[in-house]
Parts: C-alpha cells; structure tokens; sequence
C-alpha cells in the first residue's frame, strides 16, 4: 500500500465515523417515526422499527391542529420571502447603482441597526403589536419581516460589480427606470436573488422565538410552536418524531435544491449563524 | 452667458429658459429615478416603525411598568437598580458564559476540522460536506426534539447505553444541573459546525498553493506546514467564526426552552432565556426590557472587537 493510498484511507475512515456521527440523529429521528411506541419502552434501541408502520403519520395528520400548523408556517414562510427577495433586489439596486443624496448613510444606519439583537426589538414591538390588535395575526410575524438589510447588501455587492455602461447605454435607448432594472439588473442578479430567498424560508420556517411570542392560540401556531407544545409535554416518541419529519420535508427539498446558495451566501455574508 | 435682449432692454440670462419646464424636469427625474421613489421611501418609512422606533422605544420602556392591561407607570431607574442586586440574572449571564466556554472552542475546532477533511478532495467528499451542514439548516424543534431522547438520563437513554459499552454509568445529563449546560452545548456544537465548516472551508481555497510548496521544498513535514502555515494564515477566518459564534452563543434560547426550561435549579436558564420569562411569561417587560440592553452592551462589546482587529486584513 502506497502512503498516499494509506492516507485515502484514513480521510474515508474519518469522513464516514463523522457521517455516521452527524447522520444519526437523522436516522433515529426517521427510524423513529415508523415505530408505533405509546411510551419509551425499557429498551434503549426502542425506536428501531420492529414492525415499521405509518401510524404515527396518519395519527398527526389527523389532528387538525397538526394541519393548520403547516398551514400557517407556509403562509409566514412564503410571503416573507418573496417579499424579501423582491426588495431585497430593488434596494440592493437603488444602493449600488442610483445616486442621491444621503445613499450612504441610509444604507449604513440600516446595516448598523442589524446589530441590535432580535431580542431587544420583540419586547417593544410586543406592545406595539398589542395596540394595533396584531397578536395572533399573520400580520405580527409577517409585516416586520417583508424585507432585510443582509439580502439588500448581498444584491448590492453584487450589482455594483455591474459595469455602468450597460445600464447607461439602455438609458440613452430611451428605457426607464423600471425597465432597466427588470429588463436587465433583475435577471443579471439571479444568484444573489437565490441566496437571499434560501436564507429567508430557512429563518422564517425554523424560526420559534417570535412566533412563540405573538402566536398564543393553538390555532395561530406555526410548525415549530406547534411541536414545542407537543414536546414540553411528556411526549410520545413515534408522534414527536413523524411531526418533526413532516416539518424537515420543506427544509430538505431547499436543502436538496438551493445547497450551492447556502454555502456561498455563508462565505459572502455570515448571515447568521 | 448669453443674454436675451428684451424690449425695455434689460437683459434676462438664457439659461433659464434652457431648462425644460417644471412639470418636465420632474417627469425626466421620475423617469430616471422613479425606482427610488416608488421603493425607498415606503421602505424608509417601514424602517422608522419597525426598527427605529422600537429601538428609542425599547430604552424608554427600561423606565417603565409597563403592563399589557392597564396604564404604565414611570418607575425612574427601578428597573435598573433591580438588575443589579437581581442573583437569577447575574447566574443567567454566568451560565451564558459558560454556555460560550462550551461551546465556541469546540465549534471552531469542529469546523476546522471538517474543512481540512472535506479539503482533502477525496470522492464524495461533496456528499459529505452536504451532509456535516445538514444540522445549519434544520431547526432547532427538530434537533432539540431528538436531543432529549438520545440524551435521557436513565438507563436505557441512547448515549447511556453507549457510554456502558466502555464501562461509564448511566449519567442524568438534563436533570444533573452540572451537565445540563454542556450537553446542550453540544446539541449547538452539532447544529453550528457544518456552518463554521464552511468559512473554514472558504479560507483554505483562497491559501495560495505556492505556499504550500514552498513548505515542501523547505522539507517540512504535514504537520508542521499545517501549524506554520496553514493555521496563521487561517487567522482572519479564526477571528470571524470567533466573533459570529460567540454572538450566537449570547442569544441561545431555543434549546435551553425546549428541553430543560431553563432547569434543573437555574442551571440552563442563559439571558435570554430569562429575559423570555421576565417578559413575556411574568409581562414585566421593563424589567425584559433591561435584560435585552444588557444583552445589546455585550453584543455591542463583541462587535467592536470584531471591528477592531477584523479591519486588519492578513497579506500573504
């Protein structure tokens, strides 16, 4: 055996313990969903199917709440995103290529305002959103979320990349101002457009804490609160397990689609982390 | 300047006249930048509402007793002075900064190591790459979900029964306030690595590949080169995963609330966690209001050191 055959070695070997490693929550999380358990049996390998069965799915779509959970996180999913990536797109452009005054510090207060933690924001907005009647509304979640800086600046670097001429020469064509930017910025920024677009439905559909604080009836609850409540409760394995399989589906096919974007969006931006 | 002689002979400069009409020259500055008036103001409007307002708002609510129902009161500095004779926030920022102790190191090295794998280039090193950043984009529900299982604290939990292949005895994790922190640091460490992997990952590409020969020619072993070369190198990237991971391990609340509720005896309750509790299940949001500037200074305090030393580009 060569040393660099030995050394192929050593990395697959590492590669795989690491896979396994890294795959196994996945695993007993998916093994688990076709176990049919009432309770944690005395048995640490009890979610090892022994007769694998599509109870516990069937179990969970038929709780009505279950459904209308999915419902309301693809409602404050879906429209956040494309919400987010339209400005996103449109502000990335007015910051890189339209000249006015104040450009500058508009876009830098912006950026610098991401630097106040969620956190601080959610109390405040509590009782905004407790006067506007928004509490248990898609509009509480929904509204704050519409645009966000990181994706103007993703569209921003890469737009100013864009050499002027191609938008002068339009504009000596006599083309407006919407037309440049749909004709021509829209399609050239398709890249970014799809960073900012994976990024968003990841954060909105994992997102627990702000839902959690304006989402306070079952029936509003998105996904993620919902399978809180089904876990803070002493819970049923099989269930817990098909509810949160049911819940990964979005996020995997994203996964399985988008993974480029989310690699490069991370090493272009570290949005979060 | 050209002048226009009139009748009475007082001269009138052209330019004026030059210029296009009002209704003209507003319709060729809309043409031009209609964009920005059509998308910017309603935007800047939003961001005075959503973010500005809430922001001055925030600090004036650390004044007040502010209930859901009923008038708020001005309270002075009340809030404040609390804080600081207040045991459960103070073991709230210690256990944050345990959590990080945990956490960052482990984080780094995990992702580090991952890159230098995956760099490796070997067939299907792709697919394991995927596969390491499976966990960054599963939510916290999912994971923290099968976190409490694996981690049961009886005999027949998962990692128990591991752990008695090679002779350990069934350990409480969740219910043992020592080592309810660290297994939920680890459950961070899984999530996050795959995302410091990928910086990591990022960082090793731009090393120019002469470097490393020069190292061969020089007849240093791999593991020198790796020490002396390709860590240094490594550093703007040491210090990025630094500053995101630690700001990320001032704001963990999800797992701390989905499996120990901030228990056994305080042992999870992290600041945010604790300013949830304050605020939205005890409704002194004041008093959350507090907590959330404290956690602000700290972040604030981490982001000038990231300004500080990130500013320093490194030169190979």
């Amino acid at each position: 055996m060569t040393v660099s055959m030995k050394k192929n070695v050593f990395v697959y070997l590492m590669l795989m313990i690491l896979g396994i490693i890294f795959f196994f929550p996945f695993a007993m999380m998916i093994l688990g969903s076709l176990q049919k358990v009432e309770r944690a049996t005395a048995d640490p390998l009890f979610w090892i199917p022994t007769n694998p069965t599509l109870y516990n799915f069937s179990y969970i779509m038929n709780q009505s709440s279950f459904v209308q959970w999915i419902k309301n996180s693809l409602v404050i999913t879906i429209v956040p995103v494309l919400a987010q990536i339209f400005f996103g797109a449109v502000l990335g452009y007015i910051f890189a290529k339209k000249k006015f005054p104040g450009r500058e510090f508009v876009f830098w207060t912006m950026m610098a305002v991401v630097m106040v933690p969620g956190q601080l924001l959610i109390i405040p907005k509590y009782v905004m959103f407790s006067q506007f009647g928004w509490i248990n509304t898609y509009a509480s979640i929904i509204v704050p979320e519409l645009w966000a800086i990181m994706g103007v600046f993703l569209v921003r670097q890469f737009m100013m990349t864009i050499p002027k001429d191609l938008e002068e020469a339009a504009y000596m064509d006599g083309a407006g101002d919407f037309t440049i930017f749909f004709r021509i910025m829209l399609p050239l920024a398709k890249p970014a457009i799809a960073t900012i677009g994976t990024f968003a439905f990841i954060s909105c559909w994992n997102d627990l804490f702000t839902p959690l604080i304006f989402m306070t009836s079952e029936d509003m609850f998105p996904i993620t609160v919902g399978l809180a409540s089904i876990l803070t409760k002493e819970g049923n394995f099989g269930v817990e397990m098909a509810g949160s399989a049911i819940s990964f589906v979005p996020t995997f096919l994203i996964f399985i689609f988008f993974q480029r974007y989310f690699t490069e969006g991370i090493a272009m931006t570290g949005l979060k982390s | 300047m050209i002048t226009l002689s009139k009748a009475n002979g007082q001269a009138e400069p052209l330019i004026l006249q030059h210029k296009p009409p009002l209704g003209r020259r507003f319709r060729l500055e809309f043409k031009k930048n209609a964009i920005v008036y059509v998308f910017l103001i309603p935007i800047l409007a939003h961001f005075l509402v959503f973010q500005i307002f809430p922001l001055a708002f925030s600090f004036v609510l650390t004044f007040m007793d502010w209930p859901i129902i009923g008038s708020p009161k001005y309270v002075g500095l009340a809030n404040w002075s609390y804080f600081f004779q207040d045991e459960i926030a103070w073991k709230a920022i210690w256990n944050t900064v345990l959590f990080s102790v945990y956490y960052i190191l482990p984080t780094m090295g995990m992702g580090l190591g991952l890159a230098l794998l995956v760099n490796f280039g070997v067939k299907a090193s792709g697919f394991f790459k995927s596969l390491y950043f499976l966990p960054v984009v599963t939510s916290f529900v999912i994971i923290s979900g099968i976190w409490a299982w694996l981690f049961k604290g009886t005999e027949y939990g998962m990692i128990n029964y591991i752990l008695s292949w090679i002779g350990i005895d069934t350990q409480l994790f969740f219910s043992d306030s020592k080592q309810a922190l660290p297994v939920l640091a680890a459950l961070s460490v899984f999530k996050v690595s795959g995302s410091t992997m990928v910086y990591y990952y990022a960082g090793l590409k731009s090393i120019p590949s002469h470097l490393y020969e020069a190292a061969k020619i020089d007849g240093a072993s791999k593991w020198r080169t790796f020490w002396r070369v390709t860590f240094p190198l490594l550093l703007p990237i040491h210090f990025y995963v630094a500053i995101i991971t630690t700001i990320g391990s001032f704001q963990i609340f999800d797992s701390a609330y989905l499996i120990t509720g901030g228990g056994p005896n305080y042992a999870t309750t992290t600041l945010v966690y604790y300013l949830y509790e304050e605020g939205f299940t005890g409704l002194r949001l004041g008093y959350a209001s507090v907590l959330a500037y404290i956690l602000f200074f700290i972040i604030f305090a981490i982001s000038l050191v990231q300004r500080k030393y990130l500013g320093k580009d490194v030169h190979y």
